[in-house]
């Protein structure tokens, strides 16, 4: 392998990537701004179904290019042996991981948002109004067509240095920090599902939290049906997404008490409050209960959101993602 | 007054029924709160001192272990008391539950072993959950639900089977060459229990009434 060669190819997809996603960054800035509009103002209200057409073609146009820029990372950076000179692999950066992350969970509101048909009327400019600050989140904060994957490059730049110093004990080191991460997180299965599952579950919560307020607000049953609805379909890849993150945290983290670790810990805080929640509508026939099924639903999304932030704010493996 | 008696029972068992879910969203709320002070005391003390992971992280851990095992022991105990509910009268329902009660602490005390007896209280709640499911396969009247449907009940017994066989994964065997295996099948077993549950009438096979109200 050639590290300079291999630099070119990075560079040359980062660039590309940045030309074609740096108008749509704009553009979905703009989108962003005209959904929270369309979802405030009663006299735009009419356009918000065009707006959320628009926002979603956005970004999923955004996504497509996202993958040709992870097909394209994915052919140039291997990871080379330095004693053997054998590829030991390339490097699959998964889709959901540092800047895209926001972005992701933006895709699968829009799909839901536009997937929603119960109730459309009086729950989409709640669900605009979240997609909105999702999408100016994702464009403003993370970045990801012009500032992409900063943890990654970081580390692989690292690496190629390492390789071409020509120092023997120098490539050794980078070649196994590199390799190490190459197979234990960027090509583990293991990312391939979990953060999708947990994607997908934040993305049905949100729709759930809308219709949790639509029902404080009203006093409408129907709202607390449509709550729970889009809440079991939330529950299902979020059990998955934990269980599955299991046996990985004993291989990966073996000897430590991985459980209190700060991500984990808000993950599990998140699950139990979920499950609390599925197991207090069980009761909802009895009076005034639907208070408490309100509160604790209204409180497991915030802990959601809480969850999320967990992952900037406190150090540990999560926040390497 | 048979009448009375039946309305009775099933009141008192809505009773047991609501006091066991009240203690499972408690406790499950408890930990809950438990994980966001942790993690909040995480972030404040990794700020305050950066070498805390070194000095102070086994110590936070010893603490947060102490401080979740009697409320994970309950779980567990309310966990196991849901499953005999599915199926026995008042009488025999607070007989059978003071009954694995009685014989995890026995054993704990006997072995010493917390673990032990835990493990031995929740394989008897095992059992009983598979009987629970087969009757309710079956479609035998035995088993009580709150909720409606076949399809629906199975998801529920699978579900809670699987919560038992994960919470002997953890209790007894991380150390285990069976833990993977064992594992899975927890994961089947709550996940098509969870989609059964939720999903059930999607399933469901609705056979035609015949012409003729056969």
């Amino acid at each position: 392998m050639d590290a300079q060669s291999t630099f070119d190819s990075v560079v040359k997809a980062i660039d590309t990537t940045a030309l074609i996603g740096a108008p749509i960054q704009w553009l979905l800035g703009i989108a962003a701004v005209a959904l929270a509009a369309a979802a405030i103002l009663p006299p735009l209200r009419r356009w918000l179904g065009h707006i959320l057409v628009a926002t979603s073609a956005l970004l999923l146009a955004g996504e497509l290019v996202l993958v040709w820029f992870h097909w394209r990372i994915y052919e140039s950076a291997v990871v080379v042996n330095p004693q053997t000179g054998q590829v030991t692999g390339h490097i699959a950066v998964p889709l959901w991981i540092e800047s895209e992350k926001l972005y992701v969970w933006a895709v699968v509101v829009a799909v839901m948002a536009l997937a929603m048909r119960r109730h459309r009327n009086e729950l989409l400019p709640g669900v605009a109004l979240l997609l909105a600050g999702l999408v100016a989140g994702a464009t403003v904060w993370g970045r990801p067509f012009t500032e992409p994957l900063p943890s990654f490059f970081g580390q692989y730049g690292s690496y190629l240095t390492g390789m071409a110093s020509g120092v023997p004990a120098m490539s050794m080191t980078a070649y196994e920090g590199m390799e190490g991460a190459r197979q234990f997180f960027y090509n583990t299965w293991y990312m391939w599902v979990h953060p999708p599952l947990l994607f997908v579950s934040y993305g049905a919560f949100t729709v759930s939290f809308v219709a949790t307020l639509q029902m404080v607000k009203s006093r409408y049953s129907a709202y607390e049906t449509t709550a729970y609805r889009w809440a079991r379909l939330g529950y299902t890849p979020l059990t998955a997404g934990m269980l599955l993150g299991f046996p990985w945290a004993i291989l990966a983290w073996q000897g430590e008490s991985w459980w209190w670790s700060g991500k984990v810990n808000m993950s599990i805080m998140m699950w139990l409050l979920y499950t609390a929640y599925l197991h207090a509508r069980l009761y909802l026939r009895r009076r005034g209960m639907w208070r408490l099924v309100a509160l604790v639903a209204i409180l497991s999304f915030l802990v959601l959101l809480l969850t999320y932030l967990a992952t900037y704010v406190i150090p540990g493996a999560h926040s390497y993602a | 007054m048979h009448e009375v008696e039946a309305m009775e029972r099933s009141a008192l068992r809505r009773n047991w029924d609501f006091g066991l879910a009240l203690a499972t969203v408690i406790l499950l709320g408890s930990l809950g709160i438990q994980s966001f002070l942790g993690a909040l005391y995480v972030w404040w003390a990794q700020r305050s001192n950066p070498a805390w992971e070194q000095l102070g992280y086994s110590d936070f851990v010893s603490r947060m272990n102490a401080i979740a095992a009697p409320q994970i022991v309950l779980l567990v105990v309310v966990m196991g008391l849901c499953v005999p509910k599915r199926l026995f009268s008042r009488k025999v329902l607070v007989a059978v539950s003071g009954a694995m009660l009685a014989v995890g602490l026995a054993v704990w005390l006997a072995t010493a072993s917390l673990a032990t007896g835990l493990t031995v209280y929740l394989a008897l709640a095992g059992l009983i959950q598979v009987a629970v499911v087969a009757l309710t396969v079956a479609g035998t009247r035995a088993p009580s639900y709150i909720t409606e449907g076949r399809l629906t009940k199975t998801g529920s017994g699978l579900l809670h089977l699987g919560f038992i066989v994960f919470g002997l994964v953890v209790v007894a065997m991380q150390d285990s060459a069976f833990m993977l295996p064992v594992f899975w099948t927890a994961t089947v077993l709550m996940l098509g229990g969870t989609v059964l549950s939720f999903y059930a009438d999607r399933f469901a096979v609705r056979h035609p009434v015949a012409k003729g109200g056969e």
